[in-house]
């Protein structure tokens, strides 16, 4: 009994506790080098123990090592994500999902206010913020501006509208703005335009 | 004088009772087996063994292991259950290999390969993907960064690639 309680805590610990004991993050330690994967790895130890989601961070990291950039970068991104989760988590509250702090971080990053994520999430409470928020930061991106773009998120929002009927709405000024936006779920959905963006600057 | 056949009768019946006793009795495998098995259990340990090498505890101990190992699986997988299909399109003339990278494929040029469709230049792959918000972008012919035109455009991309974002509801 005393061998299996041993045993019992012993797992516990290692489950309650992964920041102490984890090691590096496989991936960090494969794609960077060694300084900026160490690096990289404490943002991400200090986002878990902030209970913060550590995946976005990781794949910012995994990115920023595709495109090439140096450590010093791959390093401030991801210390500027981290801090947009934590300005999304208060916006939203303790109990948001890792979904709605990334798309909340996104909504931030595109210059929305915080007070706008916590007036959406008031006004929307008990339903998933993840689709009107990426909605409100798409619209955002296409060019609408954001009073106006705000102003028609929250309505919908207030009259109880589903996810779909806010990807309509984005839908509706990409095509209302000369975009080619994706039609939901196509079998066989036509072609989109030329690609004709420049090289990066890798 | 009639002759007396008691000890006669004794006799064989004593060598019946001797021959019954002698016959082997045939017992169910399984009571050895319930036997050995409860022997081996109140068995003490060998003197010298630490109680962590006995059997019950490495199997508990390798139970626990597989445990946190699953808990702790990176939250990447998202090509996995609760998963929904999305297919995405480039129409590339002049590649001759597309690849996608995003926050779907840990951004491995080498993970999702996109395949000719048939049509002249469009090429296409099909993922699926858990409801979420993905940056994603393609690249052509492993040299140039070509973003989505089908989903809104990333405005501020951290390492200046072109980027679109998917949103999965």
């Amino acid at each position: 009994m005393r061998r299996s309680t041993c045993l019992l805590t012993l797992v516990g610990l290692l489950t309650a506790f992964p920041a102490g004991l984890q090691a590096q993050d496989r991936r960090l330690a494969e794609r960077l080098d060694p300084v900026t994967a160490n690096s990289v790895q404490h943002l991400v130890d200090s986002a878990r123990a902030s209970s913060l989601p550590t995946e976005p961070l990781v794949q910012k990291a995994l990115e920023g090592s595709t495109m090439g950039a140096s450590g010093d970068r791959i390093r401030a991104a991801v210390e500027a994500l981290l801090g947009q989760l934590g300005r999304a988590r208060d916006a939203l509250g303790g109990r948001a999902s890792e979904g709605e702090l990334t798309a909340a971080a996104g909504a931030l990053r595109a210059g929305l206010p915080a007070g706008s994520l916590r007036q959406l999430h008031d006004i929307r409470s008990g339903q998933s913020l993840v689709v009107p928020i990426s909605v409100l930061t798409d619209l955002v991106a296409e060019g609408v501006p954001a009073e106006q773009a705000t102003r028609q998120v929250f309505d919908l929002a207030r009259e109880g509208r589903s996810d779909a009927e806010f990807v309509e709405l984005r839908r509706r000024v990409q095509l209302q703005r000369g975009g080619t936006p994706r039609i939901p779920q196509p079998p066989d959905r036509p072609a989109t335009a030329p690609a004709a963006d420049p090289p990066s600057e890798r | 004088m009639p002759a007396d056949h008691s000890h006669e009768l004794q006799d064989e019946t004593l060598r019946r009772a001797v021959a019954e006793l002698r016959r082997p009795v045939a017992l169910d495998p399984e009571i050895d087996a319930a036997t050995l098995r409860r022997i081996r259990t109140q068995a003490p340990r060998p003197p010298g063994q630490p109680w962590w090498r006995s059997g019950r505890a490495a199997v508990t101990l390798a139970a626990g292991v597989l445990l946190v190992l699953f808990l702790r699986a990176p939250a990447s997988e998202h090509m996995m259950n609760g998963a929904r299909p999305v297919e995405l399109r480039l129409v590339a003339p002049a590649g001759s290999r597309v690849v996608v990278v995003g926050d779907f494929n840990d951004w491995d040029p080498a993970a999702t390969p996109l395949r000719p469709t048939g049509e002249p230049g469009v090429w296409k792959v099909e993922l699926r993907l858990k409801p979420g918000r993905y940056h994603y972008t393609f690249l052509v012919d492993q040299r140039q960064w070509v973003r989505d035109p089908s989903e809104p455009p990333v405005p501020l991309t951290d390492f200046g690639t072109p980027m679109s974002v998917l949103t999965v509801s």
